[in-house]
């Protein structure tokens, strides 16, 4: 998986591409703990990402339940397998996805 | 003799309308009488009555340039059936237009971006398009990809029918303007064939593509050597009956892309028979027909000999599913032999009238004894033609082996061109259980675990076995997670097996041998 992020003062956005997975959720996991302490409005740009599995749900999850008490998360461009991931684990209901 | 009808027909008119045709009819010795319906708007049943009347002492009675308001009376009055009832055709020209096809009966253009019409070249056309939407509609039900024309026209003098190909383009022109697509389409172009051989037809419906070789091989096969006609004919005798469908004009023009679909049209040739015989037209598509003028492919399907052979030699080996030379000449040999046949006979029934004719006829036949010298059966083995795969991996259980395990997966389910949604889904699965076996089945030790893959059926199911040798349990007895929860509320964890169920068709578990099995299963 690659990331790529744009950072301006508390907004921050990170383009993701690839895999989510198992073997890629820590990198996630370490990006966000640079990010999380300052950031008012978090985007996570999907377009690029191809997959996701539980261990990305995980870390999406932890994220979502900082972001909630310190300013808002959006997940922009899931492309319609990862939506369904979404649907399925009630996912769709909790983040705000555009 | 033809008869006007004109206006509307009802009971207000029809006993006068009677009088004036019988007193058309009287003294008129033709007996056989149309009615031309060009200008009839409305008919009721007073006017039917009138037409039955006419039938009885007119058996031969036609009625032409129906409307289309007055074919549906005619059609739901039960008359269709009764005497022949030619609607009126639309008027199409196709001058100027793109040709983008070309078979055995006629050319196809494209009128529109959307549509394109099927020109035959047989003026009395109306009973082979009656025939070809009726195998067009029968492979459509039987799960073969084709379209079905909607409507009848007339160009000019001859009949068409129109058919909707949203952006159509033959693997022909794909070919001619970007020969480094050749693997894809050589891909696609046996997927399709593979497809259609696999469809058994239901009996009677569609005639056998043996006893038409078999005829053609009669009327050969004097002009070779003593003997060699004898053990032609005695190997094609030997061919085995099959009820299998064969497209009997398999070739790159009859095969189009529309939008992000492989359609295969030009159905009139439907048979069924052994794959062989399909083949043997394919070589002569591609090499026979132009094995003595190389420029004949150039004018037939627009892109050169050099293209064309290739294409044929890597469809051969996609079509045995082998690299093996040795194999695929063995088979060749036998398919060539039915080409030639089918050449010699082709040329002798057009005449040989020219030094190049003479030339081309006895290279054919050069090459066809050549070959019954060494061939001695035409029975073949096509491969399996129902997708099967069956594979294991046996691999030490730890995350890092994540990645290999994913890749052996995806390589099988790229064997049979698993669907991209399915194929995520499924490695959502695999990555869950392989993950959750890595973490806990060996805890602190480590042990190995085996990834079986099999594929089957028709509707293809996909079954992937875990199996390890770690403690027992059953990851499937854990409840559910709430999912309507908040995300505050929502526990980090606990969603790998609840996905696993949902988008699988089955998961189950078990403990037998001392080992923990888990069976994922989806259907495609």
């Amino acid at each position: 998986m690659e990331i790529t992020k744009n950072v301006q003062d508390n907004t921050a956005t990170l383009f993701l591409a690839g895999r989510l997975d198992t073997m890629t959720a820590p990198e996630l996991e370490r990006e966000l703990q640079d990010i999380l302490p300052n950031a008012k409005d978090l985007v996570l740009d999907f377009e690029q990402l191809e997959y996701i599995s539980s261990a990305g749900l995980r870390v999406l999850l932890s994220a979502q339940k900082i972001m909630s008490k310190q300013g808002r998360m959006r997940i922009t461009h899931v492309n319609e397998t990862i939506m369904e991931i979404f649907e399925v684990t009630g996912f769709v209901d909790i983040l705000t996805i555009e | 003799m033809t008869i006007d009808l004109k206006g509307r027909i009802d009971s207000n008119n029809a006993a006068q309308i009677e009088k004036d045709i019988l007193a058309q009819l009287q003294g008129c010795a033709s007996d056989s009488v149309i009615l031309d319906a060009a200008n009839l708007q409305y008919i009721s049943s007073a006017g039917l009555r009138l037409i039955l009347r006419l039938k009885k002492t007119n058996p031969e009675l036609r009625i032409i340039n129906v409307s289309s308001e007055v074919y549906e009376i005619l059609d739901m009055t039960g008359f269709t059936e009764m005497m022949p009832v030619e609607k009126a055709y639309r008027v199409v020209s196709v001058e100027g237009c793109e040709v983008i096809g070309e078979g055995a009966n006629g050319k196809v253009y494209r009128i529109d971006q959307d549509n394109v019409v099927k020109v035959y070249k047989n003026a009395d056309a109306l009973s082979d398009i009656q025939h070809e939407r009726e195998v067009a509609r029968l492979a459509l039900i039987l799960g073969v990809p084709t379209a079905i024309s909607y409507d009848v026209v007339r160009i000019g003098d001859s009949y068409g029918s129109v058919f909707e190909l949203l952006n159509a383009r033959s693997f022909a022109k794909i070919l001619a303007e970007e020969p480094e697509r050749m693997g894809w389409c050589v891909k696609e172009y046996i997927k399709l064939l593979k497809k259609v051989h696999s469809i058994t037809v239901p009996e009677g419906k569609l005639p056998s593509i043996k006893a038409e070789a078999l005829a053609g091989i009669r009327r050969m096969k004097d002009s070779l050597p003593e003997g060699y006609g004898e053990k032609l004919a005695r190997m094609a005798e030997e061919i085995p009956e099959s009820s299998h469908m064969i497209h009997g004009d398999y070739h790159t023009k009859n095969i189009v892309l529309a939008g992000e679909e492989v359609l295969l049209i030009d159905m009139d040739t439907l048979s069924v028979g052994d794959p062989i015989f399909e083949l043997s037209q394919m070589y002569n598509s591609y090499v026979g027909f132009s094995e003595y003028n190389p420029d004949i492919v150039l004018e037939f399907q627009g892109y050169g000999a050099s293209i064309a052979r290739e294409f044929w030699k890597r469809s051969l080996r996609e079509y045995l599913g082998t690299e093996d030379d040795h194999r695929v000449t063995e088979v060749e040999e036998k398919i060539r032999c039915l080409s030639y046949a089918d050449l010699i006979d082709w040329r002798q029934r057009h005449g040989v009238h020219n030094a190049e004719d003479q030339a081309t006829l006895a290279l054919w036949t050069n090459r066809l004894i050549e070959l019954l010298d060494r061939v001695d059966s035409l029975s073949f083995d096509p491969g399996e033609t129902d997708q099967t795969v069956e594979d294991e991996l046996d691999i030490e259980a730890v995350t890092e082996n994540l990645p290999r395990v994913m890749e052996f997966v995806d390589s099988k389910l790229e064997t049979i061109d698993c669907p991209a949604k399915a194929q995520m889904q499924i490695d959502v699965a695999v990555e869950e259980i392989f993950v959750n076996i890595a973490n806990y089945a060996y805890r602190p030790d480590k042990g190995n675990a085996t990834v079986r893959v099999e594929v089957s059926g028709a509707p293809v199911c996909v079954t992937i076995t875990f199996l390890d040798h770690g403690v027992p349990y059953d990851p499937l007895a854990k409840d559910d997670p709430d999912v309507t929860l908040s995300a505050e509320e929502r526990e980090i964890g606990g969603l790998g097996i609840f996905m696993t169920k949902q988008i699988m068709d089955d998961v189950t578990y078990e403990y037998k041998n001392g080992q923990n099995i888990l069976t994922l299963k989806k259907n495609l």
